[in-house]
């Protein structure tokens, strides 16, 4: 079904339409209802001081987006790799996952100035907390994706002269790709919750710097500015997994064309 | 000899699944397992394949002793097992690509096969946009691709209507005739049973045994009118007192 260039002019417009109305409520209803720009600056205030502190913001996040991204990768490739483990030597699979499971009831968030102790206040403690923050989903979603195939699949495959290899790059590793792509969806914003509460502990730089920095001065437009960068990034970030998908997986019932 | 299965049982810790059963498939014959669930007809057919080991006697298939899964087998389950990812072309390739094969060589064959099960013009579907008796019609031609001389079936029009399964059997019978594998067919249903085989052996349960095997002298191929013929109910009677023979005892 294809759809027509109306339907999807209206697909755009009308969340754009939503946020527009919310900011015109904002920017007139804000005054009216007595609330101080200290508490909440108005939507034109943030734009101006989102305007001002462009570079910088630029700057803090491309530090911020780097430490992020560094850690998604850290825990795709180490998350697929356990999961592995898990799956082909299932021995290593109980001792591991157990281990796993305690180690993720721990909050990071609390551990996050032990990491501050032992790697410094460089861009390695945020790395690691990030990836610590995108390991368990990625981890939990390659175990399902990797694992759950039909036991007559592996049969056929067998029968039709199929290798472990050939049955694992060809079977396995395809039936993963779209728990691994949902995984990342939510495995991308905890990875950058990491590495801003990594900022907020220690160093000077990134995204996270610069909210603090705001919240010293009291120059809540600028904190606001800030979160408008992040929450750039991170549309930026689930609109490429999201194109990935609908380039790769047009196969599946959440990308089918109704 | 296609396939020789000696004195073969298999347990499940305290069940018999299997006792004592020997059987001989020519080359070339429709053979099929007929009887009510739990009779021990899916594992002798899982045990045909290496896919488990048997707890006493021996099967061979073309001459050799069968000791772990046997290779350039083909294999239709009950549910079709398409790979949701692959177009259906893809799918009915995949055996080609598992067993080291060049696709594009397999394509040709791949689209007669399809042709014959009146699945042309589905080639570029992915599995979920076709009915349940095409998916199943598509996984039978993934187990003809490779020309297997032996082919094994498990219950495979068992999850579809009655209407769609009497057609399916028709189907079935147009691809056989053309490659004229050795088939190993496990049904509940004496009809398919009879209007598809060569021969049919006849299991009880309890413990899983061989009562009878039956020749099936009709001449092919077999069609509608085929189900109305006398000799045809009269074997489908005697294949009938072979299953309800258990009961009387």
């Amino acid at each position: 079904m294809t759809e027509t260039l109306a339907q999807r002019l209206g697909a755009v417009l009308k969340p754009l339409l939503g946020f527009a109305l919310l900011l015109l409520v904002w920017e007139y209803g804000a005054p009216l209802a007595g609330i101080p720009p200290y508490v909440l600056p108005l939507p034109s205030a943030i734009g101006q001081r989102f305007a001002e502190t462009f570079s910088v913001q630029m700057h803090g996040l491309a530090m911020t987006a780097f430490t992020t991204l560094a850690g998604l990768a850290l825990a795709l490739v180490v998350g697929v790799l356990l999961a592995l483990l898990i799956i082909y030597v299932p021995v290593l699979g109980s001792i591991v996952t157990p281990l796993l499971a305690a180690f993720n009831s721990i909050p990071k968030i609390a551990i996050a100035p032990l990491f501050v102790i032992w790697f410094g206040l460089g861009y390695e403690s945020k790395v690691l907390l990030a990836f610590l923050l995108a390991l368990f989903p990625i981890f939990v979603n390659s175990v399902t994706g990797l694992g759950e195939i039909e036991a007559d699949l592996i049969d056929l495959s067998t029968l039709a002269g199929g290798s472990k290899w050939r049955i694992f790059t060809k079977v396995r590793l395809m039936n993963a790709v779209p728990y691994i792509t949902d995984a990342v969806k939510v495995a991308f914003p905890l990875a950058l919750v990491g590495s801003i509460v990594g900022e907020f502990i220690g160093g000077n730089s990134g995204i996270g710097h610069l909210i603090l920095s705001g919240q010293f001065n009291l120059d809540t437009p600028l904190v606001f500015a800030t979160l408008l960068s992040i929450t750039l990034f991170t549309t930026l970030g689930i609109g490429a997994v999201s194109l990935f998908e609908n380039a790769f997986l047009t196969w599946r019932p959440s990308q089918r064309k109704r | 000899m296609s396939v020789e299965i000696r004195n073969v049982s298999k347990s499940f810790r305290t069940t018999l699944a299997v006792e004592d059963a020997s059987l001989t498939l020519g080359d070339g014959s429709f053979v099929s397992i007929v009887g009510p669930s739990g009779c021990g007809k899916s594992t002798l057919l899982r045990l045909v394949a290496g896919l488990m080991p048997p707890t006493g006697g021996s099967i061979a298939v073309r001459g050799a002793p069968v000791k772990g899964p046997v290779r350039d087998i083909g294999m239709v389950f009950q549910s079709p097992v398409l790979l949701p990812w692959r177009r259906t072309l893809d799918n009915i390739l995949f055996v080609a690509e598992m067993g080291g094969r060049k696709p594009a060589l397999w394509r040709e064959r791949a689209l007669e096969l399809m042709q014959l099960a009146g699945l042309s013009g589905f080639e570029q579907s992915y599995p979920h946009e076709l009915s349940g008796g095409m998916q199943q019609r598509a996984s039978i031609c993934r187990a003809m691709l490779l020309k297997p001389p032996l082919i094994l079936m498990d219950e495979p029009f068992g999850a579809l209507d009655v209407i769609t399964r009497e057609r399916m059997g028709f189907a079935l019978q147009t691809l056989w005739n053309e490659s004229r594998n050795t088939v190993l067919f496990v049904t509940h249903s004496i009809t398919e049973a009879v209007l598809l085989s060569d021969t049919v052996v006849v299991m009880t349960p309890r413990p899983g045994r061989i009562r009878d095997v039956v020749p099936i002298d009709l001449p092919r191929p077999r069609h509608a009118d085929t189900l109305r013929d006398p000799r045809f109910l009269e074997l489908s009677e005697r294949v009938r007192d072979g299953i309800e023979a258990q009961w009387v005892e």
